[in-house]
């Protein structure tokens, strides 16, 4: 680990561990750990705001406790603390405070190991897919608490499919990864939506039930509320600290590149330019959720957690506003309310199509979240919820249906061009 | 050797897609395969400046990334779409370099077996 690894890791541990302190100090010790106990027990498919179900404290502690167990992993793993595990870290914590929980993430992550080892590799080639495909945790604790009557037998269930679930996620993500060649950034997404499909048609066949489920927070307290913009500063002025010129000039720099996966931008330009840009993206996306008065709960915070961990991972303001730009027109042509939690999660996790914009430019970054919208809306139903990234798997399927359409132009164009150099006279 | 041939596959596309956005009259690939892994050797005819050797220098020196190279890697040379990307090559490869000779400039990457002498092979003929 090099120095500046060292330095990232123990920043990471401290602004987790600052956010834990938060939740217990708000909520008191008592409330905080009963509630943490409490989500450990509840359904999760999407969406169960946490911040309601338990409480702020609670929440925030518990997805602590899950990025925490990412962290750990990779550490142990002794993979680089750089932006693909910033990313994954940042996306835990954020889905920790609307369907993760330590418990039901466990036995994915287990699934993934198990994974690797069949395949006589080692963890560490794995280990983003076992963070991320923490989307799959809902399949746990539905089988575990609502499908089955909640006992021992649910729950060995439970994990068994769960660990099921995870040993089939290494190769079907491999394949996911060549439908939309890198312009989704949240393959996991797509991947664990399209392993919801499977899981929900099998419950479903089996005699359960998974109806829809909206626990929404509407009116989250300050602490939720003032948690972004204070993060966000301290990126920006952890980013700034050594050397402000630099971290600005390479934040610039940060714009200028695609963010296609894997857009590493910790390596690719440096770690400062990429905590510049974490925090600028912070502020953005809560600036528009303030601006259209969109509650700050837990999976408004989520998301916006996700966008300020892929800021090291591929998501910068140049590729990010485009497609920001088509959900938002998206919202207002299909008469849908800017604070429906359905419009307000598509804006900030949308931006999973950001590589589009970043290597086609803004049309095109504005007709994906355009169409975006209208897919994330139905695809939900799809899995039942069974993916917390359902706005990565209608995205995979955006990318890999607009990758498609690009390559055939493409194409075309190409022929076009080499007849015509063929026709020019010697 | 499933895998190894797969990987020579896929190293050998995206090495390939690189050189060929580049316009070249002539390409040559060479493989040549060991028990414990191989050598791949891709030669042009094209004349590159020192600052766009050491760039390219730079994408296959990139240190072994095993977290990208087991899950991003598996995208390496089946891209159709955007330039190639020889930094997800470096990820996955024990020793890469490219060098510029006289006509042309020479890409070696190797993995796993380290008998290969790569020194005999030149580009032959004259380019367009």
């Amino acid at each position: 680990m090099t120095y500046q690894e060292k330095v990232l890791y123990r920043q990471t541990w401290i602004i987790l561990i600052g956010i834990g302190v938060t939740g217990i100090v708000v909520q008191g010790w008592h409330s905080a750990i009963q509630g943490i106990w409490e989500l450990q027990l509840h359904p999760a498919r999407l969406i169960n705001d946490y911040t309601i179900i338990a409480n702020t404290g609670a929440a925030l502690v518990n997805a602590v406790f899950v990025a925490g167990i990412g962290l750990v992993i990779a550490r142990v793993t002794g993979v680089r603390i750089s932006g693909p595990v910033i990313a994954a870290v940042y996306t835990m914590l954020g889905f920790g405070l609307f369907g993760k929980t330590p418990i039901n993430s466990f036995p994915i992550i287990l699934g993934v190991y198990l994974s690797s080892r069949i395949a006589r590799t080692t963890f560490d080639k794995y280990l983003l897919i076992a963070l991320f495909g923490t989307a799959l945790a809902p399949v746990v604790s539905a089988i575990a608490v609502e499908v089955i009557t909640p006992g021992i037998t649910s729950w060995v269930l439970a994990v068994a499919v769960g660990i099921a679930v995870g040993i089939i996620l290494p190769p079907t993500a491999m394949v996911m990864l060549r439908f939309h060649q890198g312009f989704n950034l949240y393959n996991i997404g797509l991947t664990s939506g399209f392993l919801g499909l499977f899981v929900a048609s099998l419950v479903i066949a089996a005699g359960g039930e998974l109806p829809g489920t909206m626990i929404w927070n509407e009116s989250p307290d300050l602490t939720l509320f003032l948690l972004i913009p204070v993060l966000s500063l301290l990126f920006i002025i952890l980013g700034l600290l050594r050397d402000p010129r630099r971290g600005w000039r390479d934040n610039i720099k940060i714009n200028t590149l695609t963010g296609r996966l894997p857009s590493d931008f910790m390596d690719l330009v440096s770690i400062h330019g990429s905590l510049v840009n974490m925090g600028i993206l912070g502020f953005l996306s809560w600036g528009y959720c303030v601006a259209v008065g969109a509650p700050l709960n837990g999976p408004v915070l989520g998301g916006i957690f996700t966008i300020i961990g892929f800021g090291a991972f591929g998501k910068h303001v140049k590729n990010c506003l485009p497609v920001m730009t088509g959900v938002f027109v998206a919202t207002l042509v299909f008469q849908v309310s800017l604070t429906a939690p359905g419009a307000i999660l598509a804006l900030l996790f949308g931006t999973t199509l950001a590589p589009i914009a970043g290597e086609f430019g803004f049309s095109l970054g504005f007709v994906a979240g355009f169409i975006h919208l209208a897919m994330v809306s139905r695809s939900g139903a799809w899995h039942t919820g069974m993916s917390l990234y359902n706005n990565g798997f209608a995205g995979g399927l955006t990318a890999t249906l607009m990758a498609a359409a690009i390559e055939w132009y493409q194409a075309i164009l190409g022929t076009e061009k080499k007849e015509k150099t063929h026709e020019e006279p010697k | 050797m499933k895998n190894r041939n797969d990987l020579a596959l896929h190293l050998m596309s995206e090495v390939a897609h690189f050189i060929l956005e580049s316009d070249p009259c002539r390409m040559i690939v060479s493989v040549h395969l060991e028990g414990d892994g191989f050598h791949l050797m891709m030669m042009d005819d094209l004349e590159r400046d020192e600052k766009e050797i050491e760039e390219i220098n730079g994408m296959l020196h990139v240190a072994q990334r095993p977290e990208l190279s087991g899950y991003y890697g598996s995208m390496t040379g089946l891209e159709s779409l955007g330039q190639a990307r020889l930094n997800m090559v470096g990820w996955q490869i024990k020793y890469g370099q490219i060098i510029q000779r006289e006509g042309g400039s020479r890409i070696d990457l190797l993995v796993g077996g380290q008998d290969f002498d790569p020194t005999p092979f030149e580009l032959p003929g004259e380019g367009c």
